[in-house]
């Protein structure tokens, strides 16, 4: 038996289903989804007993987009090319092809969200990955054997992308899948920013692979239209999170982790131009009023590494009843900063430049510096280093973030050990004490 | 710093490399201070070593881009810790396409330039070729070791001895010592075991699987035949020392395909007469945990059972981990 033969909910739709089940049901079961959602929010009274404001109104719209994007997803194999890819990738180029786009990490990120990622990280650890591999990858190789999942289906890779603009580990995930999927692995390998950056990625020869699975050249024009929304998402993205500036901030950086979405699985379309033009229609809206994401903001504080999905809610509650609206994140951050640097004039060369200087690609002491600009930037008064036990690249170095920020600038730091994915590495009792401790060394500063 | 780097270059600007896989006798609480607990112990145990003065003999400390830690560990030493010795850093692609034998050569050609610096010295062409001579004796020298094992009347703890004496002994050193090793039937008894992960520590383990009853057939160590490098005999160093780098058996930290690797470990299995793999890994080993199952799965289908072990590196073998390697061998036997 095949490795593909081992993985029968792998199947290939036809055109009538996607039609009949995507295009004519889904997408118009999905609209009504978001007329009723919004027409909630829109009555949705505020709650004196919560320390939140009611949430955007946008939100309503990312369901839908989000949503949709994975209804498609389930008719794209046997209908369109897939490629599965990594999050830091440039898949730009894929999607002028026409390729529909599976980011395993947000696959995983949603399982999180919606507390299933440790049972279907169980599937992969059953099989014999070990609880000390990245979570991320856990719950997809578990989602991938058994074919759980939040999403309802996933489609099969026609090829794998992987750039190491973020970890090693999705190089030797991505070796786990390929040699499951039996389908070409590109390698995108970008050298670590110890310091400056050298030349390597040869993106030419993705497109090259990518050309020849589509069975057709790169639209030149098609490519030039999605490097403009590239970088317009990307700015828009960065504009959106800099209104956080402001005081009271308008949303939260756990809005932030929600409405990443877009910018991570479909930037480079024109719907999440659409969809970020609208969302910074409401903050600015929000702005003017003066009204904050939480009703009491005392204190302003730092995320740092990604974020402990499982928790999101939980967390933005109990902080916003301490006062504490965490506005900002290094981790959100990374898909806006780098807008500036997307060219559509050049494209290949900017995206080779892009696409090396994320912030995981960059040194221990940058993003000490990221941070500190932030503390400045947003005014903060804290920092919450979240030690992700998944998360390699991001987490070493922290300790020494920690000390420096609050030995040399005097901001409060905590090291906040957890995991983005698993729940069983979190523990709630400890976190709330370190996280009491981290808001008296606020207001002792104050 | 573990595990591929350019041996002659060092030695053609008058540089000894002595290597640090997680040295004994050195506690984690040093390294603590600079990585968490979920840090693999190369790397925790090799900065305690740095922060307490192990090597504050040498002039520069080089850290090849190896895995997610010892790239944390290089950044860590070159923007927080600042020891007196220089940091290098040097990164290893891990395709081998055409653009990443030109990347690689460039930044070989980087690593040169600072060596310069380092060592004081501007290598000569003569330099350059004495110091290949050199190191591809060594090479030579330990390839042969491994083609000879069945062949050398000495025990498999004194035979990973003298692979791991390359760590710190000069390439003359080494290869003095690699042949004046006694020729013979080795002293092997009971089944054959294929060793499989980044190092074998304690060497006491050694003694431990032939008090089991069994041998060690071959290895797939990182810091043994991982490091069997194939000759070249381009003229120009840095496509030389490129050539070396990209010739290393298949290794995960570089990118092998899985199906490669199960390939070449099936072969070289059969070859040696291993009945089973053992995989002897470090916690927190990310490029060895992820092939393990497939490992297994791939391997088991070609009739070889295979066991993994994890271990923190320390002075003493943990009970529980010879009792899982002691109940493989009796299923082997």
């Amino acid at each position: 038996m095949s490795e593909l033969e081992a993985l029968p909910h792998y199947v290939d739709s036809t055109r009538l289903e996607r039609f009949v089940n995507y295009e004519l049901v889904g997408k118009s079961a999905l609209r009504v989804q978001r007329w009723r959602d919004q027409w909630k929010l829109k009555r949705k009274k505020p709650r004196p007993e919560s320390p939140l404001n009611p949430p955007l109104q946008c939100v309503a719209y990312m369901k839908e987009i989000m949503s949709r994007h994975y209804l498609e997803g389930r008719y794209a194999s046997g209908t369109r090319k897939v490629a599965w890819v990594t999050s830091g990738a440039p898949t730009e180029p894929l999607q002028a092809l026409g390729y529909f786009l599976v980011y395993p990490e947000n696959h995983a990120a949603l399982c999180g969200v919606r507390r299933q990622a440790q049972s279907i990280a169980e599937e992969a650890e059953h099989a014999g990955w070990s609880r000390d591999i990245c979570s991320y990858a856990r719950t997809d190789i578990g989602a991938m054997l058994s074919g759980k999942t939040p999403a309802g289906r996933l489609p099969r890779p026609d090829m794998l992308i992987c750039c190491t603009n973020i970890c090693q580990t999705v190089l030797h995930w991505y070796r786990v899948l390929a040699d499951y999927f039996d389908c070409p692995l590109v390698l995108i390998d970008t050298p670590f920013l110890y310091q400056e950056a050298h030349d390597h990625e040869k993106i030419e020869d993705m497109i090259h692979v990518a050309e020849e699975i589509a069975g057709l050249p790169l639209d030149q024009a098609r490519f030039a239209e999605v490097m403009q929304n590239a970088r317009r998402g990307a700015e828009l993205w960065l504009d959106v999170l800099n209104r956080s500036q402001n005081r009271p901030a308008p949303m939260t950086a756990f809005d932030g982790f929600i409405h990443m979405g877009p910018i991570v699985d479909m930037r480079g379309e024109s719907v999440t131009v659409e969809y970020y033009q609208r969302m910074l229609r409401e903050l600015d809206a929000r702005v003017a009023r003066g009204v904050g994401a939480i009703k009491n903001e005392r204190y302003r504080v730092l995320w740092d590494n990604l974020p402990i999905w499982f928790k999101i809610g939980e967390f933005s509650k109990w902080l916003g009843e301490h006062g504490v609206n965490v506005v900002a994140s290094t981790y959100t951050y990374a898909w806006g900063e780098l807008a500036p640097m997307i060219d559509p004039e050049n494209p290949l060369d900017s995206m080779a430049r892009v696409y090396l200087h994320p912030i995981l690609n960059r040194s221990t002491g940058h993003k000490l510096q990221s941070m500190k600009k932030m503390v400045d930037e947003f005014q903060l008064d804290g920092v919450i280093l979240h030690s992700d036990r998944s998360c390699k690249p991001y987490s070493l170095g922290q300790i020494d973030q920690r000390d420096r920020l609050s030995k040399t600038l005097g901001v409060p730091a905590l090291l906040l050990e957890a995991d983005h994915n698993d729940p069983r590495d979190y523990s709630d009792e400890q976190g709330a004490n370190r996280l009491e401790a981290f808001i008296e060394m606020m207001e002792a500063r104050a | 710093m573990p595990i591929h780097y350019p041996r002659a270059m060092l030695r053609a600007h008058r540089l000894h490399p002595i290597e640090i896989w997680g040295p004994p006798h050195v506690a984690r609480h040093e390294g603590n201070r600079h990585f968490q607990t979920y840090a693999c112990d190369i790397v925790v145990k090799a900065m305690a070593f740095i922060r307490s003065g192990g090597i504050d003999a040498t002039r520069a400390i080089l850290v090849p881009h190896t895995c997610d830690a010892l790239q944390g560990m290089g950044s860590v030493l070159t923007d927080f810790v600042r020891p007196h010795q220089r940091v290098l850093t040097l990164y290893l692609p891990r395709g081998r396409r055409n653009s990443d034998r030109d990347f690689l050569r460039d930044e070989l050609g980087r690593l040169a330039q600072t060596l310069v610096g380092v060592g004081g010295h501007e290598p000569t062409a003569a330099d350059w070729a004495e110091a290949f001579e050199a190191e591809d004796a060594a090479d030579a020298a330990l390839a042969n070791l491994y083609r000879r094992r069945t062949e050398l009347a000495i025990s498999d703890r004194d035979f990973y001895t003298v692979v791991r004496s390359r760590e710190y002994l000069t390439a003359e050193n080494f290869c003095e010592r690699a042949a004046t090793l006694p020729e013979g039937e080795a002293p092997r008894h009971g089944a054959g075991l294929m060793i499989s992960g980044i190092v074998a520590d304690p060497l006491e383990l050694f003694d431990r699987i032939d008090e089991m009853g069994a041998h060690v057939a071959g290895d797939d160590l990182a810091c043994g035949y991982r490091r069997v490098y194939s000759p070249s005999n381009e003229h120009d160093p840095l496509l030389r020392t490129v050539n070396r780098l990209m010739s290393c058996p298949p290794d995960p930290t570089c990118g092998t395909p899985i199906h490669e690797r199960v390939e070449t470990l099936q072969n070289r299995m059969r070859a040696l007469g291993a009945k089973g793999l053992l995989i002897y890994d470090p916690k927190f080993c990310e490029p060895e945990l992820f092939d393990v199952p497939l490992l297994r799965k791939h391997l088991n289908a070609a009739g070889f059972p295979v066991l993994h072990v994890e271990h923190e590196m320390g002075e003493a073998l943990p009970h529980q981990v010879l009792s899982r390697i002691e109940a493989f061998v009796e299923t082997l036997s």
